[in-house]
């Protein structure tokens, strides 16, 4: 018996996978020399006019269903390699190199790219380096198309393949078939990677980032892929196989009994209406949320805009990603927050000792203004639909609000002397995820519009614990009761100044924390799209008053774990419907 | 012609996209677009040399245009180079 073996990634894509692993390996497409006869020269050219004009075809069809499926902003990368695709000068330089070195088009066009890609690759700069694969993404194309050779095997690949590969380009992730392919497994990559995004897109499991992947794995053996964890198992002991297949199970059974719930209000058995919203990551994940009943968008992380492209977007890039957003999803509401990004992630050369105590977030942008005002004009342009709100993390004091107020106004009156329409009435709101912005939460809720508790950091914060250290991820617990004593501090605060508080985190989404959330207030729970089923579901069984008596003694223990004895006992008392999405 | 050496303000440098737009712009006039940097000269309709060109902020490149639509052409392109488009 094979010893089980445990890969460590990063998970970027939720979901268990068990399946056969098939290597994907973009091999070099091998090119041969072969002398021309003159009178052959002019058929060699057109020959590779012809491959050009093909590729150009497949790449146009690849951008389309991208445009399609994911949004346009993300689909860009391909019009850079449209343009690599035509460069004129290097269609003339192979040319000329064939008329005058009577060789075959395929050797030269393969010796013309690869000077271009040396010149990339001796760059200082880390991003053009990368560019290197693009142009090899695009050169291989046009080499296979010379050689009448078909591509992407990631389209052939078996139905109930884990694909497993050092890196996927960009343009064949594109073209990965969800109905065949179980998960994906790679070397390269992290969250924001374009494969990354594409397996979340497609719902199907993803762990990237595995060192030495390729050399542990086999063609077609079985293995356990596990995006929740993110981790792979090798040689899976019998025990882990029967573990994973009831969970799997469960996971099926329990999809089966909460989907009818997403076409449901979420509404307590007393008539209260609780706003069930969806975080979201990209532009296309609002099909997500659509599929399983959000009643809005309670967060729209932008950073992923400037992550994805590596760069900051244009103000009209954003825009139209904002716009197209807020019009999808009318009448309901789109939350956008400004970007959350760390100094390191805009600044190559920005390095700090503690980021997330550092220059992050509002931080930047406060330092950054002219950055930070082309992201203010684009959300309020998109405004115009009405259904656009702007919201602010990590704030920590009272001058931030201030300084944002004044930022905001600025850009108000400029757009307003431009002539230029926006939603006067657009709600302002911010993320209360600092013990201070919490403590401080009764005279920030007069500068703002709406409160919205961003629970993983705020426990994060409170508790001093960064929960990716192993050795003290034990300590994370959205149950400690400082975290929990600090939500209904915000809660209240948020009331007495009239204004709605939501919550959005993994508490939201957390079946034993709904009732209690429910019960000292909250007026939104944004989570994951995929957890909202289960939301509405916990929502429909419950009434206003035993959650506010449940709300009531939960503040009144020591530890996390008395807190989470009493609301399981307490839910199993009064929901007893409850009890089977609790784990 | 018009010859100025201009310094890349664009926030990312003359990466992809930025270039893309340079060379989509570069294409819609007749003159001829030159981009110089240390010494190296690419076309200024050519994505791929643009991209070998290294171009980061803070670097300084030589726009040459010439023809007879230069003066419209190094007005619209260098904006592009000073991240104002």
């Amino acid at each position: 018996m094979l010893r089980e073996r445990i890969l460590k990634g990063i998970a970027v894509s939720q979901g268990i996978a068990q399946g056969k692993v098939f290597i994907y390996e973009t091999k070099q497409v091998e090119v041969f020399q072969t002398p021309i006869l003159p009178v052959y020269l002019k058929d060699e050219t057109e020959r590779f006019d012809r491959a050009i004009k093909k590729t150009k075809h497949e790449l146009r069809n690849i951008q389309k269903r991208l445009n399609y499926e994911i949004g346009e902003n993300f689909a860009q990368f391909l019009d850079a390699q449209i343009m690599m695709l035509s460069d004129k000068a290097i269609i003339r330089k192979v040319k000329a190199r064939i008329a005058e070195e009577k060789l075959n088009a395929e050797y030269v066009y393969h010796n013309v790219i690869g000077e271009y890609a040396e010149k990339l690759g001796a760059s200082k700069d880390t991003y053009l380096k990368e560019r290197v694969a693009d142009i090899w993404d695009v050169g291989s194309r046009v080499l296979r198309n010379l050689l009448g050779l078909t591509h992407s095997s990631v389209v052939e690949i078996p139905t109930g393949s884990i694909i497993v590969a050092h890196d996927i380009s960009p343009s064949e992730a594109a073209l990965i078939n969800p109905k065949s392919v179980l998960g994906i497994a790679t070397e390269a990559g992290g969250r924001t990677s374009h494969t990354a995004i594409t397996a979340r897109a497609l719902e199907i499991p993803a762990v990237l980032g595995i060192k030495g992947l390729i050399g542990k794995i086999e063609n077609g053996e079985k293995v356990i892929l596990d995006g929740d964890r993110g981790i792979m198992i090798k040689n899976p002991s019998a025990g882990k196989i029967h573990f994973y297949e009831i969970a799997k199970k469960k996971v099926l059974e329990l999809a089966k009994v909460l989907s009818p719930f997403s076409e449901l209000p979420a509404k307590t058995q007393d008539g209260r209406r609780i706003d069930i919203s969806a975080n979201i990551e990209f532009f296309s994940e609002y099909t997500h949320a659509k599929k399983y009943g959000a009643e809005g968008i309670g967060l729209f992380r932008t950073e992923f805009l400037y992550l994805t492209r590596r760069g900051s977007p244009t103000e009209e890039e954003q825009y139209r990603v904002y716009d197209a957003l807020a019009k999808r999803m009318k009448p309901c509401p789109v939350i956008i927050r400004t970007y959350d990004l760390g100094g390191d992630k805009i600044f190559s050369d920005y390095r700090e000792a503690n980021p997330f105590l550092g220059w992050r977030a509002i931080r930047v942008c406060l330092d950054e203004l002219d950055f930070f005002k082309m992201q203010l004009r684009a959300i309020l342009r998109a405004s115009v639909n009405k259904n656009v709100k702007i919201m602010f993390p990590m704030i920590s004091n009272h001058e931030e609000v201030k300084r944002i107020h004044l930022v905001f106004e600025k850009v108000k009156k400029e757009l307003r002397a431009k002539k230029i329409d926006f939603d006067e009435e657009i709600q302002f709101g911010i993320m209360i995820e600092t013990p201070s912005a919490a403590l401080l939460s009764p005279h920030l809720a007069h500068q703002v519009d709406f409160f919205s508790i961003g629970s993983n950091d705020l426990t994060q914060y409170t508790l001093a614990v960064d929960r990716g250290n192993e050795k003290i991820s034990q300590l994370f617990e959205h149950f400690h009761p400082a975290v929990l004593q600090l939500i209904k501090q915000i809660i209240d605060a948020g009331h007495q100044t009239h204004i709605w508080v939501g919550l959005c985190g993994e508490l939201a989404a957390d079946p034993l924390a709904i009732p209690l959330l429910i019960g000292m207030g909250i007026d939104e729970l944004s989570m994951n799209p995929g957890s909202i089923p289960r939301a509405k579901m916990v929502v429909r069984a419950i009434t206003i008053p035993e959650c506010e008596e449940i709300a009531k003694g939960a503040l009144n223990f020591r530890t996390p774990l008395e807190v989470k004895r009493y609301l399981r006992r307490n839910i199993h008392r009064k929901f007893p419907g409850i009890d089977k999405v609790i784990k | 012609m018009v010859k100025k050496p201009l310094e890349i303000l664009n926030e990312n440098g003359l990466h992809a996209l930025p270039a893309s737009r340079f060379v989509k712009l570069a294409e819609k006039f007749d003159c001829n677009v030159t981009l110089e940097k240390e010494g190296v000269e690419v076309s200024g309709k050519s994505i791929m040399g643009i991209l070998t060109l290294a171009c980061e902020k803070g670097s300084t490149v030589t726009l040459t245009c010439e023809g007879k639509d230069e003066k419209e052409a190094f007005k619209a392109l260098r904006k592009i180079l000073e991240g104002q488009d």
